[in-house]
């Protein structure tokens, strides 16, 4: 299952500190040995700042991961912007040969009809808002979560926080904290709560990237399985696949969206996918401007809150309208996500362009829920 | 106006959709509403009945004005346009409209993006839906406006007190209350006319109408509907706290007299207090509040809006 690194997966800093991956052919995920060695080090520094920072008091945001968030907000965009003249000279590569995709394929079977049953109890446990059709996470998502070691590794490959966010555990304290700005991972795997033991699941991700080329949407509706194509309601044609389970939507101009992922890795693969089934029928298809628009990702306090107090003491952020919608809309300014809050204690995030943000989003509001918990 | 102590609702105009509203009740719904608003626990049935039999004269009355505007404009539908024209003289009651028209719109663009199957559809649906009720209400008062105040309350960012008021009053309920009274609480608060929208159609008897409101128009009217009914609420909630006899008040003696009217004349004042101090919004209230809303004092009131023709003042805008 070794495959060889991405590169943008290895942040520059990051280059100095680990021994220097190989110059890669073709684009791959992180083996299972690099991505837990990033999973360590991240582990370390977090622990570092454990010790360094005070006992907080439950009022007050959580300081920690600002520092880190706030890296890795500025690293992304550099590391990604060197990227595209990267990406283009192996992403030809990479579009002509997605040799590893059996491997992957395989592997996702075994997560499918776990995830999709998972998607038929949430949708079935959805009693109190019959029309907002919203994932709301039920409880075996956590349990998804803390059964994922169970799982064959290619899970953990794809979510490998979520095995260790329940139990974080720092291996190595002898880091310092000069590691810390340093070493930073491009996306924490696991952000380590420190208030409770919740890390939000991602639902949904939004994609966009750019074929760089123009299409004939008519062949390829006739052509392409599972594809659909009503010029007279919409521009773009629809097609949707397995694994993962994703729909892109292909417009004539060559750019197309992709959404259903539930990781970053997941929305990358199925577009490639995607791209892949456009090449097959003709067109020369690249893989340019991947872009994550949007990241949606839920989670659950586990206690009722009570809105109405929440609402008013957050008047600025929040609106309530029950009869509207049964949920708070939270809109928070740093970082700028939109929570929706729920009384039940489910919490969904949404806005987000990286993961990071989704998590600091939660660890921001954990604290003001618990004020408005109802005993 | 009416001194009788029956109900003065009843003898109003009505249309004769009144007969088949009679089949078709919110009552049980209204008292849920009621309780959400502010009402106790278990509100009462003739309180209900009562708001119901208001709020429907009151739609029907509206509805009737707005087709005339839609009429003088050729239109074939009833348009938020000319549910907007009607509101236009009271700016907070509009501003409060606007923005439930825009939290409307921001919901929809927000739960948009989180479910894909929402994504889809809305492209399919056309690429124009975001934010179209904002653009309706822009699009409609830039061309009304003539002195910029209407313009100007898209940028008002000024509390509206009203809400602030019923926000405070809902968090003092839901303070005391323990998880399982809160779930139902919340409930109740999510009920309104718009979930029950062909219930609510039929019960305005929209389909005996010449001219019918469009989507978003009926949209707005739910709201309106909901409007009404908090505003009952609230105003009988400050008539009850006015009725009862505070130790140390020094115009106790000078109860409305118009108020004792609606009672028995057996009644003492002591027993109007005994009565007032029971959680319940009673019907008196309501009726004590409409009459106060709509009474005719003030130096300015041979010139107040051709809406009161009909005797009663339109509570939601």
């Amino acid at each position: 299952m070794a495959s060889a690194p991405r590169p943008e997966r290895v942040p520059r800093l990051l280059a100095g500190c680990l021994p220097p991956p190989p110059p890669p052919p073709t684009v791959g995920l992180l083996s299972m040995e690099q991505e837990e060695t990033y999973l360590e080090l991240y582990l370390d520094q977090c622990a570092a700042q454990d010790d360094l920072a005070p006992p907080r008091s439950p009022l007050f945001n959580p300081v920690v991961p600002y520092g880190m968030y706030i890296l890795n907000a500025s690293n992304p965009d550099t590391a990604f912007n060197s990227n595209p003249e990267v990406k283009e000279t192996s992403g030809d590569f990479s579009s002509v040969d997605l040799s590893f995709l059996p491997d992957e394929v395989t592997q996702e079977n075994k997560d499918q009809p776990v995830i999709s049953s998972r998607h038929e109890t949430e949708e079935n446990s959805e009693s109190q808002s019959p029309q907002s059709r919203l994932p709301l996470p039920s409880e075996q998502d956590i349990g998804l979560g803390l059964n994922s070691s169970s799982l064959s590794n290619s899970h953990s490959q794809l979510h490998p926080g979520d095995t260790d966010s329940v139990q974080p555990s720092p291996e190595k304290p002898n880091s310092d904290s000069l590691s810390l700005a340093s070493i930073t991972p491009m996306t924490p795997m696991t952000p380590v709560s420190e208030c409770c033991g919740i890390v939000p699941q991602l639902q949904n991700i939004v994609s966009t990237v750019n074929l760089a080329c123009k299409l004939d949407l008519k062949k390829i509706a006739l052509h392409a399985k599972n594809a659909e194509y009503n010029p007279k309601r919409f521009a773009a044609v629809i097609m949707r696949i397995r694994e993962p389970r994703t729909t892109a939507l292909i417009f004539s101009s060559g750019k197309m969206v992709c959404t259903g992922a539930k990781s970053e890795e997941q929305s990358r693969l199925a577009a490639r996918k995607y791209a892949r089934v456009v090449q097959k029928l003709g067109f020369p298809a690249r893989f340019l401007d991947f872009k994550i628009q949007n990241m949606v990702g839920s989670c659950d306090v586990r206690f009722p809150i009570r809105l109405e107090g929440l609402v008013l003491t957050h008047q600025q952020f929040s609106s309530y309208e029950p009869e509207l919608f049964p949920g708070l809309i939270y809109r928070m300014v740093k970082p700028r996500i939109v929570l929706l809050i729920f009384v039940s204690g489910k919490v969904v995030l949404t806005g987000a362009k990286e993961r990071s943000e989704i998590y600091e989003a939660f660890e921001n509001i954990y604290p003001i829920l618990k004020g408005f918990k109802k005993a | 106006m009416n001194n009788t102590a029956a109900s003065p609702m009843s003898t109003a105009t009505s249309s004769s959709g009144r007969n088949t509203g009679k089949s078709i009740s919110f009552a049980t719904e209204l008292q849920s509403m009621m309780y959400s608003l502010g009402d106790a626990r278990r509100p009462l049935h003739e309180t209900a009945v009562l708001v119901e039999d208001v709020v429907h004269t009151q739609l029907i009355n509206l509805l009737q004005q707005a087709a005339e505007v839609s009429q003088l404009r050729g239109a074939r539908v009833i348009t938020p346009e000319d549910l907007l024209f009607l509101m236009r003289k009271d700016k907070k009651k509009l501003r409060r409209l606007l923005k439930y028209m825009f939290i409307r719109d921001y919901k929809s663009k927000i739960v948009k993006g989180i479910d894909e199957d929402d994504l889809l559809e809305d492209k399919l649906s056309g690429s124009n839906n975001t934010n179209k009720r904002q653009k309706i209400a822009q699009d409609f008062l830039n061309s009304i406006d003539q002195t910029g105040e209407l313009l100007a309350m898209f940028e008002d960012d000024e509390v509206d007190e009203v809400k602030q008021e019923r926000m405070e009053r809902a968090e003092r309920q839901t303070r005391i209350m323990d998880s399982a009274q809160y779930a139902e609480f919340c409930e109740s608060r999510q009920l309104s006319f718009s979930k029950k929208a062909s219930k609510f159609r039929d019960w305005l008897d929209c389909s005996s109408m010449e001219i019918k409101p469009n989507v978003v128009a009926m949209e707005i009217l739910a709201y309106l509907a909901y409007e009404t009914v908090a505003q009952l609420v609230d105003l009988a909630l400050l008539v009850r706290q006015d009725m009862v006899t505070k130790a140390g008040d020094p115009f106790s003696h000078a109860i409305s007299a118009t108020f004792i009217q609606y009672h028995n004349s057996a009644e003492s004042t002591a027993a109007c207090g005994v009565e007032a101090h029971s959680d319940a919004i009673q019907p008196c209230h309501i009726r004590e509040a409409i009459r106060r809303y709509s009474h005719k004092i003030g130096p300015l009131s041979p010139f107040t809006n051709a809406y009161r023709r009909n005797g009663m003042a339109f509570l939601a805008c």
